[in-house]
């Protein structure tokens, strides 16, 4: 069997913020910052924008429910053609009540009807902006990944 | 971090219809602001509500809910919904939340407008 080698991820950016709601703005911003000039197109650069504010969003309030001693710590790597960002939090219990461990199904319908709340689109949206995502629980920290292939010209809404 | 700001003014269009021009964030936290925005409307008496994101900087999913729960009240009073000045971004989200089946979206002002009698 032939295996090809992939280039190692080069970490682009590391930082943290605390988890105060809010803070998704500054994630996305240095994130942006981060990935200006790689090639990203500005439609998809707009949706890994919010595809990480909604993640950094989740981390804050349902990981590290919103304690602002509790950071969310993003990275942001290249590999290839694939520009990777990891949102982790310490959320990682596993009745915690996420969003992610939702299978429920936002519905426009059914939120009209007053079947289900009007929230709850935020892991809707990421998984429709990048063009894949992961989830990994390691003990408490709870990490979504986010890759978007440079190039592409659409969000394939995949999940790993 | 810096304090989410919205503000939202109302504009009344003829007798039955009215414009509130959005300015800033639209998240959770702009809900009393909206709501606010939504009663004023509501007691000039529109019949259609027509949403001006000209002016949006930043949606999240918790304005995404807040669109939901407003869009909840105008279908109980039997209010139209209308929205325009939504970039390419922000309308492809409309459409994959299907909010584009409930709120009308349209290019510009006047032709939200277009079809309301005064």
């Amino acid at each position: 069997m032939t295996s090809i080698a992939r280039p190692a991820p080069r970490r682009l950016a590391s930082f943290a913020v605390p988890s105060v709601p809010g803070n998704e703005r500054v994630a996305l911003t240095q994130v942006a910052e981060t990935v200006a000039g790689l090639g990203l197109s500005p439609a998809r650069l707009d949706k890994l924008k919010t595809a990480v504010a909604e993640a950094t969003m989740n981390a804050i309030e349902h990981g590290n429910d919103s304690r602002p001693e509790l950071p969310v710590r993003v990275e942001v790597f290249q590999s290839g053609a694939e520009i990777i960002v990891t949102i982790a939090d310490r959320g990682g219990r596993s009745d915690d009540g996420t969003p992610e461990n939702s299978a429920e199904v936002p519905d426009l319908d059914r939120k009209l009807d007053g079947e289900q709340g009007p929230r709850g689109w935020g892991l809707f949206l990421i998984r429709h902006m990048v063009d894949a995502m992961a989830i990994t629980t390691q003990g408490e920290r709870h990490t979504v990944r986010l890759m978007m292939r440079i190039g592409s010209q659409d969000a394939g809404g995949g999940e790993d | 971090m810096a304090e989410p700001t919205t503000t939202m003014h109302v504009r009344q269009v003829g007798d039955r219809a009215a414009v509130i021009d959005i300015k800033g964030d639209v998240t959770a936290a702009s809900e009393p602001v909206l709501m606010s925005a939504y009663e004023q409307a509501d007691r000039q008496g529109a019949r259609r509500l027509v949403l001006n994101f000209r002016g949006l900087e930043y949606m999240n999913s918790g304005g995404i809910g807040m669109l939901v729960t407003f869009l909840i009240r105008a279908n109980r009073q039997r209010q139209e919904l209308a929205a325009f000045g939504l970039s390419d971004h922000y309308r492809e989200i409309f459409e994959l939340t299907r909010l584009d089946e409930a709120i009308t979206i349209y290019d510009d002002e006047r032709s939200a407008l277009s079809d309301v009698a005064s």
